[in-house]
């Protein structure tokens, strides 16, 4: 592995500058878990960029005036929901062996956002956020006076509506739940109710999980719950009706011994 | 009562999805202490917000002292924001460390830094939300023994009821003394009272329970805190100095912040102290003498201190950075040694008069965004009244460099308010923000797309203990925005932006500053009615201020604005940062004359007293220019 000292220079002109798509493109899965759950999406992002320069990669700077490292995550989780899948492609100056690159990762990043996965991807890819586009999501709600069967029956009620309007902070978001809800079911974990949602971004506004389930208790007059669990335990591309894992087509795909 | 030291993060948890920003309340950073075996547990407060807290250096100083000892431990604490604290009210939940979770009432002791006197209420609110009785007089035998320390303990006597003892100076060597001390005292099964007398014996430590207040014909109305007959006190407490400054590691913070913080990036304290004798300035004063890193440990911390945080930023901090004897060639091979990775390296603020050629290009390597200059007066006769010894030349030389260099937006810092201070002066301002302004047109063009701007900052003076200022009185609140105006008025370009200080949070910090103990009365009082927060501009309360001032017979704008006698002994003199009050006597006289005193790092000694009395000197690295 190259130490930084070694990166791309400042002063190179910017026609010498790599092309980004020229670049070594290193997908990493890292979880989301314990009270890290509760990080902003920001705060994730500047976290893992901290983590990556005490790994010491080879990390590409981009050309603007800001000179920032050329990164990319998949879609923002909610503040308190906790992962198990989420992704960061990092562009690298140089190819390093991907199990070398995990393991430098883990060793320099909190450990509830701890790496699990690293391999190559192809360059030109379109961009995490855009690509990962269907994701799967458990909720743990306690505290509930109602069942699976009424929460089901009320979420049902909310996609036959076709959207639900929420506010965040001051403003008014629709979402459009007939499409962006692929399935969902609903179970008795036993001192808790169990909610599992398949959804899939639209291009519009992303359909929260617990914007939904509120929505769907405010829709059918049911009670609060004390507390609710957020978990995505799944995000995938949709291609032609079928899920493509986020490392299909990587050959040698790292994995840590922890997980 | 002791609490009992226990992990109460689940009584937190819960209330985490219902607050803004919970990542202030999370722990376990990168560069955390994990380890809080004790047994000696210590915790350090900054009664503020996290992101205001955590950059604090004072803080990570002592934080890795403490841990660094056997037997020890330090962990951290930050007042939850309203909402958390309304939260935990409700349900009973104490306030609790970071690290482990634990009580605040379960600790050995709790150490508060005073980073600004409108921290006063904020102290109160921190104690009262850990179950601890508001002054060390109402404290049961084993509660946590209470210290401060930090910038503001220099007039520590509106607070003094509170603080079982106050750590004056570099705590870098007195924290752990005075955390050994109570250690042993405790094992010895000694009194709260006979503990107390014992810290009264470690160098710099100040107990307040061991004084009387005095009130006679040579105090002003606050009066003087003596020995209490009977008690083995020292009369006049010495700061604390490390003198072998480069002996302590340059890089403090270890502990990488999840969330956004104030000043978001990784500092290295290149010097400590500043003798330019700026006559308002308490730091100036109370941080003598100056002592310089190498430039070789500055690089090498630094570099070093970025590659195990992950930090892409590193300020060079300081009173003074660009008077290191050696900042250029700091900045070169810092520049050299971080090139390629996207690393900015940053100084706090520039001074005008080593603002060069080569400065200016090795500043913030790349970028050019906003750059500083605190010019303070907007005469050189005033500036010569408050010694800050840089001409109309030096402002008009730094501001050409910085614009060729790349700048477009320039900031300037003024006061109003200053002593001898007339409207000449404040027009002054407006007229110095149009040269630059002028000259930023000259340099890089006239046109709308130029991007030229000069926003000026000004502050009230606020006249801080040992200062020469400190005698003075306070300008008057309505005399404040009268001045605020013309210079508004002045002031006709509009890419020159005006911002200034509020008057009535001024009058508050100046009253705070001048006030002696019985002004807790008054900071318990503004508490009780519900100040908070002081320093935020969106929750500071003039109104409960005033109203909790009348409860207790003062009058703001009567303490904040009076003007004590050049020979009276004044409520902090007990307390003492080695400059002797003849030196700030005569400093507020040439002050008045108009006469400059030079810095003893680039001529002769100026005789301020304090390499004697503390047995120390200046250490500069190479030659001051």
């Amino acid at each position: 592995m190259r130490g930084r000292a070694n990166a791309q220079p400042f002063s190179a002109r910017p026609q010498d500058l790599p092309v980004k798509a020229d670049l070594a493109r290193l997908r990493v899965e890292y979880g989301k878990d314990e009270r890290l759950a509760f990080l902003g999406h920001l705060e994730v992002l500047s976290t893992v960029e901290r983590s990556i320069r005490r790994a010491r990669l080879p990390f590409s700077i981009g050309n603007g005036f800001a000179r920032r490292m050329r990164i990319q995550f998949s879609q923002a989780l909610p503040v308190g929901a906790s992962s198990a899948c989420e992704y960061f492609d990092l562009r690298l100056t140089e190819r390093v062996n991907p199990q070398e690159a995990l393991d430098a990762l883990r060793a320099s990043t909190p450990r509830g956002l701890a790496p699990a996965r690293a391999a190559y991807v192809p360059g030109r890819l379109p961009a995490l956020e855009a690509w990962l586009d269907r994701s799967i999501w458990e909720l743990e709600v306690r505290g509930a006076s109602w069942g699976a069967d009424d929460i089901a029956a009320a979420i049902g009620e909310v996609v036959r509506r076709g959207s639900l309007t929420y506010l965040r902070g001051e403003k008014a978001k629709t979402v459009d739940v007939a499409s962006s809800l692929v399935g969902f079911s609903a179970f008795d974990g036993g001192g808790f109710i169990g909610l599992t949602l398949e959804t899939r971004l639209t291009g519009g506004n992303a359909l929260r999980p617990q914007v939904l389930l509120d929505a769907a208790l405010g829709l059918s007059g049911m009670p609060r719950y004390d507390s609710v669990r957020v978990r995505r335990t799944l995000q995938a591309h949709e291609e032609d009706g079928r899920l493509v894992e986020p490392f299909c087509g990587s050959d040698a795909i790292a994995t840590s011994s922890l997980f | 009562m002791r609490a009992a030291r226990e992990n109460l993060f689940h009584l937190i948890e819960p209330l985490l999805p219902h607050v803004e920003h919970p990542s202030r309340y999370l722990d376990h950073e990168w560069g955390v202490c994990e380890e809080q075996d004790g047994p000696f547990h210590l915790c350090m407060v900054y009664a503020d917000v996290y992101e205001v807290g955590q950059p604090n250096l004072g803080v990570a100083i002592l934080y890795n002292n403490v841990n660094a000892q056997e037997g020890m431990s330090c962990e951290r604490c930050y007042l939850p924001w309203k909402d958390m604290s309304a939260l935990m009210r409700e349900r009973g939940v104490p306030l609790l460390s970071l690290e482990g979770a634990a009580p605040l009432a379960s600790f050995d002791a709790i150490g508060f830094t005073l980073a600004h006197e409108l921290i006063a209420t904020n102290v109160l609110e921190t104690l009262d939300l850990a179950g601890i009785a508001l002054t060390s007089a109402e404290r049961d035998e084993d509660d946590p023994i209470i210290l401060a320390g930090g910038p503001s303990a220099w007039n520590c006597e509106p607070l003094a009821p509170v603080f079982d003892a106050v750590l004056l100076g570099d705590g870098e060597e007195s924290i752990v003394e005075v955390c050994a001390c109570i250690r042993d005292a405790r094992a010895e099964g000694l009194s709260r009272a006979d503990l107390l007398r014992r810290l009264a014996r470690v160098p710099g430590t100040y107990v307040p329970s061991l004084y009387d207040v005095v009130v006679d014909e040579s105090t002003t109305r606050w009066g003087r805190a003596v020995p209490r007959a009977g008690e083995d006190a020292p009369k006049v407490v010495l700061k604390r100095c490390v003198n072998d400054f480069a002996s302590t590691p340059a890089v403090a913070q270890r502990i990488v912040p999840y969330m956004g913080i104030v000043q978001d990036r990784l500092s290295l304290e290149v010097l400590r102290g500043c003798a330019r004798g700026c006559r308002f300035c308490q730091a100036g004063m109370t941080y003598r003498p100056v002592r310089e890193r190498p430039a070789e440990q500055v690089v090498r911390c630094g570099v070093e201190g970025l590659l195990t945080s992950g930090h892409d930023e590193i300020s060079l901090t300081s009173l003074s950075t660009t008077d290191h004897s050696q900042c250029e060639l700091i900045l070169n091979k810092m520049n050299e040694a971080l090139d390629g990775q996207g690393i900015r390296v940053s100084i706090p603020s520039q001074r005008l008069d080593s603002f060069g050629v080569d400065m200016a290009a090795a500043v913030a390597g790349g970028k050019r965004g906003g750059l500083t200059f605190a010019p303070e007066a907007g005469s050189q006769r005033l500036r010569d009244v408050i010694n800050k010894n840089v001409t109309e030349e030096d402002l008009e030389r730094a501001a050409r460099n910085a614009f060729a260099a790349g700048w477009r937006r320039m900031k300037l810092y003024f006061m109003i308010g200053l002593p001898t201070e007339t409207d000449e002066d404040v027009v002054g301002i407006a007229r110095m923000a149009e040269r630059v302004l002028e000259i930023g047109r000259e340099v890089v063009g006239r046109g709308p797309k130029s991007g030229v701007s000069v926003s000026i900052s000004v502050a009230v003076l606020v006249p801080k203990p040992y200062t020469p200022f400190q005698w003075v009185g306070q300008l008057k609140p309505e005399e404040v925005r009268r001045r605020q105006q013309l210079l508004l008025h002045e002031v006709r370009d509009r890419a020159i932006r005006v911002s200034y200080h509020d008057a009535d949070v001024s009058l508050v910090e100046g009253a705070l500053s001048k006030m002696g103990r019985a002004g807790f009365e008054l900071v318990r009082a503004a508490w009780e009615r519900g100040c908070r927060f002081d320093a935020w501009t969106s929750e500071f309360d003039f109104c409960a201020w005033n109203e909790a001032a009348r409860s207790c017979g003062l009058d703001l704008e009567e303490v904040a604005c009076e003007q004590f006698p050049l020979t009276a002994a004044l409520p902090w003199a007990h307390t003492s940062p080695g400059v002797s009050m003849g030196y700030l006597q005569r400093e507020w006289r040439r002050a008045v004359e108009g006469v400059t005193t030079p810095d003893c790092t680039r001529e002769s000694c100026t005789g301020c007293g304090v390499c004697p009395a503390l047995g120390v000197h200046n250490v500069i690295q190479g030659v001051r220019s």
